[in-house]
């Protein structure tokens, strides 16, 4: 078994998502960016989207599908960068001044 | 919260800093995940394990009360003779004289090229000009397909051996002083002896296994293989078959999608064939009556349809039976018997209305073989209809081992067992309003393209000996020989 294949890589994967979360807590706090939960919710959406996107492109390349990895790299990965822009603008919205 | 602003790289930029590193290193993770996951022949189902836990698709949540497949009209049993490519050409070989032409067939091939002319040319040009062709390219090519030919053989080298009693007598174990069937165990509960009999198939090496009632209209009117039975007699199906077992085995899976011809059907063929030999000889140890139909060609009856009664799989395009978990990679042998049990219930986990759409099998068939159409009647069944004539000369066009398997290999359910597939799998099976189904099809069109279908041929039909995916290592002779 691989280290990609076992339990310790998901509890890193754990450690890193908690680390994560907490690091755009502190981000949004300092830049006066209010993180009500829908805000919360729609960004692990993203996030777990931007993970299937890297994971699908990993997978088909390592079944040798290399057409798979390219077109899913661009179709799913144009799709998490315009809506990353779109949330990025809407992570802002009620952003208040911070002294 | 503590903001220590003006001394540098503080505990909060520390936090923020290493959110964002987590991130970066969370995210290249599932990267690695997905390509070892991609790698994993753990994926590989069927070729890793003998425990029965590949068979974890949960067959109750879709079980439904009737199979898939429709009847509509008055059945009949198929005549194997005729209807069935692989034993009529070999009966057309023998009997076709050009002098005497249709004259000279008997009566029911006569009877069968009459209504369907269209085969009497198919079979004529295999004869013709099909096989000298193969045999010319086959000398020229040769060395392309030397480990695959040598790999095939050699899976197909050990079997049993071949049925000649009739099931009165070959289906029982005798009592070597009397001649009459050892006596009958008894058993508690069919219930139990049903548990038992799929845990001893998957410790024979079953991947999967279902049990069914055996419907009669599934067993050949007429044979020509003999097993016991006369050609010029009508099979009278015999009183102890009950109930079918339906064992088998997927084909090796890298293989399988470099056809034609990288890979073979004897590697599951021979694994099956030895499952249902063994399990036959399991129950009739045990006094009760088995007869194992078993492949390439040793069966007595249709086998698809059996599949299907016992909750394996549906019936898909081009005719064979699509599973859950190993799509329609999987090669089946079925145990006739009438050891009491208890019959799984068909199920429907979607693929009638996903054919429907899908076609991806009809559009890269060389042959044309498989409809683009709706399901047919035949012998009062409504199905799919696949011209088995078309479909064997393809085989004839082609180098390596016999066959062709193309169908099997781009079918979006015949896929390795990793995330992504077991995603799509569920998704379709419990999306009942059919927009996944078509997004996914439209996905697999694009994103796992095949050749030209034409260049599947051999080079003397215009062909390039194309595969539907390269070689692995391990078959390429160009790698290893001189
Ligand atoms: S390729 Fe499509 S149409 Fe053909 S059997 Fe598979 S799902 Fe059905
Ligand atoms: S085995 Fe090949 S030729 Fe035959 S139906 Fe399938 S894809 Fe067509």
């Amino acid at each position: 078994m691989s280290f990609f294949s076992s339990g310790f890589f998901w509890f890193m994967e754990g450690v890193f998502a908690c680390l994560a979360v907490l690091g755009l807590k502190l981000w949004a706090e300092d830049r006066g960016i209010p993180m009500p939960f829908w805000k919360w919710i729609l960004a692990g959406i993203w996030v777990v989207f931007l993970g299937f996107t890297i994971a699908f492109v990993g997978t088909s390349l390592g079944e040798n599908e290399v057409v798979a990895a390219r077109l899913g790299g661009i179709l799913f990965g144009l799709t998490s960068i315009v809506s990353g822009i779109g949330l990025w603008r809407l992570l802002h919205s009620g952003r208040k001044a911070v002294k | 919260m503590t903001q220590n602003k003006g001394k540098g790289f503080t505990r909060r930029t520390f936090l923020k800093a290493s959110g964002a590193a987590s991130a970066l290193l969370g995210s290249a993770g599932l990267g690695f995940y997905g390509y070892e996951a991609g790698k994993d022949p753990r994926t590989y189902r069927g070729w890793e394990n003998w425990e029965g836990v590949n068979q974890d698709f949960n067959r109750k949540k879709y079980a439904v009360d009737k199979p898939t497949y429709l009847k509509v009209g008055e059945t009949s049993r198929p005549d194997a003779r005729s209807d069935v490519i692989f034993y009529r050409r070999g009966l057309f070989r023998r009997q076709w004289r050009d002098e005497t032409g249709l004259e000279g067939l008997d009566p029911y091939l006569q009877k069968y090229y009459r209504q369907n002319p269209e085969h009497l040319e198919l079979d004529l040009y295999s004869q013709n000009e099909l096989m000298p062709k193969l045999m010319a390219d086959t000398r020229k090519y040769r060395k392309q397909f030397l480990l695959a030919a040598a790999w095939s053989n050699a899976m197909g080298a050990v079997g049993p051996p071949r049925i000649t009693e009739p099931p009165e007598k070959s289906d029982f174990m005798l009592n070597r002083r009397t001649g009459q069937p050892i006596e009958a165990v008894q058993f508690k509960d069919p219930v139990k002896t049903s548990k038992l009999i799929k845990k001893m198939a998957h410790e024979l090496g079953s991947t999967l296994v279902g049990i069914a009632r055996l419907n009669p209209d599934w067993v050949y009117s007429y044979t020509s293989i003999g097993r016991g039975f006369k050609s010029d007699e009508p099979i009278e199906v015999p009183k102890h078959w009950q109930f079918a077992i339906v064992v088998g085995t997927p084909m090796s899976w890298d293989p399988l999608y470099a056809n034609p011809t990288y890979g073979t059907s004897n590697d599951a063929y021979s694994r099956s064939r030895i499952i249902g030999f063994r399990l036959a000889s399991f129950i009739k140890q045990l006094g009760y009556g088995a007869r194992p139909h078993t492949p390439g060609t040793d069966y007595d009856l249709m086998v698809p349809p059996i599949l299907v009664d016992a909750g394996i799989g549906e019936q898909g395009r081009p005719s064979i039976v699509i599973t859950p978990e190993l799509g329609n990679n999987f090669r089946p042998a079925v145990i006739t018997t009438n050891l009491p049990l208890v019959p799984d219930k068909p199920i429907d986990f979607g693929v009638q209305d996903f054919c429907k759409h899908c076609k991806i099998c009809a559009e890269n068939c060389p042959s044309g073989a498989i409809t683009f159409g709706d399901p047919v009647e035949e012998r009062g069944y409504l199905r799919f209809k696949v011209d088995t004539a078309k479909c064997l000369n393809f085989w004839n066009s082609t180098l390596g081992s016999m066959g062709c398997r193309l169908c099997v290999a781009v079918c979006p359910y015949t896929r390795k067992a990793n995330w992504i597939h077991k995603a799509a799998l569920k998704v379709t099976a419990d999306d009942p309003t059919g927009l996944t189904e078509k997004g996914l099809t439209f996905l697999q069109k694009k994103f796992y393209p095949g050749p030209d279908p034409q260049t599947y041929y051999m080079p003397s039909l215009g062909g390039e000996n194309a595969s539907y995916r390269p070689p692995p290592w391990w078959l390429r002779s160009e790698d290893f020989i001189e």
